[in-house]
């Protein structure tokens, strides 16, 4: 995903061959009840305690608060034929989005890396229009994680890339090649590293190069630096890149046990515009909730509300989001069931 | 010459009281009785309240827009919600204080979600789902 952004940072001044690529609609459903990433598990070896985790992780706290606003309606029907596999249903309803039906699969292998990491994961989506997107997340050994991931249309691929994912004791390296095409010689190259420095300080860099017809020149190689910060229950992180003139901000803190506060902000001095989000999610227990809002300098607001349905394994979403500027009103009701 | 004089003298005096000038002109022509400096002050005064009150309310009539559209949507779910499972909380214990006396309702339940530090002892797993 540290590519998706880095791909965006060119965007400004450069045409992508093909656009970046998102990871399918309901990996977030099941990634986050799937193993969380070594660097969120507290002491089950000195590897995983002391690594800074990935480099495309790097906000990834923060982002996590950000309520994922829709609009109409979406029931997800998720069902397990067996502990390794996992069918999911979705069928999006909208005014503004052309509706769809998507058909989604999880298969999760039997290597077991720890006790709750088990690779490898094959993740695939595909549309009612024959959009499809597939992924392949794969520790070919424990310490080296592969992850491919392609997009395609009815009568192409859209694109593809492939990243490799070093953790070693300190440090995490990773290296992705996309969109390569050896006709026209053009593809995306991104190398990051992230290294801890003491134990709440991590500093990493980024380099990509990307080739192409539509970029001015042939190439254009950006080099971009990021920092992490964490605190008892505080985290700054931050990505700068000089060249192309942006900067990425977050902020999180753990104000209460159960309210979360973030702050975001996005600069681009190439584009001359910057965005100041403020993010919050507020958990209650009792009444199995989460709600998660935000806060736009751009006088945009948005919130989801999450309810478990106690005795059925249901979830119901409801959405809201308004830009007061262009006076716009959106909402959205979904359906989690299983 | 001496008539035309005359007549000229009767037009004058003719002139003088039916000037082509309307009220509105007549009323400003008063204002000549004030300096300068006061009629500006007065002027910028009068302009700039003007102004101000209209701004004014232009900027109260949208920040409670903008307050009260974004409290619903943002505010609004979670007051709802907290509220819903207090009052879920309470109506348990009442229960429970009828089914076995008052002395079992005092352990456990916490009211509100949002400031549970008065209560340091974790409430008892009671399963309130089936």
């Amino acid at each position: 995903m540290g590519n998706v952004s880095a791909a965006e940072s060119t965007k400004s001044h450069v045409d992508l061959p093909s656009p970046p690529l998102p990871l399918p609609p309901h990996a977030p459903e099941t990634t986050r009840s799937l193993p969380k990433g070594a660097s969120q598990l507290t002491g089950s070896t000195d590897v995983q305690v002391v690594n800074p985790g990935l480099y495309e992780d790097l906000h990834k706290q923060t982002k996590e608060l950000f309520p994922q606003v829709f609009e109409g309606a979406k029931v997800i029907v998720a069902k397990g034929l067996s502990s390794h596999f996992q069918i999911s249903h979705t069928i999006m309803l909208s005014t503004f989005t052309p509706s769809v039906y998507r058909f989604g699969t999880t298969y999760i292998g039997t290597k077991q890396i720890s006790p709750t990491e088990v690779f490898p994961v094959l993740l695939g989506d595909i549309d009612s229009s024959g959009n499809m997107n597939a992924n392949i997340i794969h520790a070919i050994t424990d310490r080296l994680r592969g992850k491919l991931v392609a997009q395609f249309q009815p009568n192409k691929c859209l694109g593809h890339q492939l990243s490799m994912d070093y953790k070693g004791d300190d440090y995490t390296a990773s290296l992705t090649v996309g969109n390569v095409d050896p006709i026209y010689l053009s593809g995306l190259l991104v190398g990051h590293y992230l290294q801890r420095i003491t134990s709440s300080l991590a500093l990493g860099a980024e380099i990509m190069y990307q080739r192409g017809q539509q970029i001015p020149g042939g190439e254009i190689a950006i080099m971009s630096l990021a920092g992490r910060w964490s605190g008892n229950k505080w985290q700054l992180s931050a990505n700068l890149s000089p060249m192309a003139g942006n900067l990425h901000t977050c902020f999180y803190q753990r104000v209460h046990e159960y309210l979360q506060v973030g702050v975001e902000l996005e600069t681009s001095i190439r584009m001359a515009e910057s965005t100041a989000t403020v993010a919050y999610q507020i958990d209650i227990p009792k009444a199995d909730v989460t709600f998660r809002g935000q806060l736009d300098s751009n006088w945009c607001i948005g919130a989801v509300l999450e309810k478990k349905l106690a005795p059925f394994p249901f979830t119901l979403s409801l959405s809201g989001y308004a830009n007061h500027v262009k006076s716009q009103y959106r909402f959205g009701i979904g359906m989690i069931i299983g | 010459m001496a008539d035309f004089n005359q007549l000229r003298a009767i037009e004058d005096d003719e002139d003088e009281f039916n000037e082509d000038e309307s009220i509105s002109e007549r009323l400003i022509g008063l204002t000549e009785m004030f300096p300068e400096t006061v009629r500006k002050v007065c002027s910028y005064t009068g302009s700039f309240l003007g102004t101000a009150t209209k701004t004014g309310i232009w900027l109260v009539r949208n920040a409670l827009w903008i307050a009260s559209s974004s409290a619903v949507i943002l505010v609004m779910p979670v007051v709802f919600e907290s509220e819903r499972a207090q009052q879920q909380e309470e109506h348990l214990q009442q229960q429970r204080q009828i089914l076995l006396g008052p002395n079992a309702a005092v352990s456990g339940s916490s009211s509100g979600n949002l400031l549970p530090g008065m209560n340091m002892v974790p409430p008892p797993p009671m399963s309130q789902r089936p």
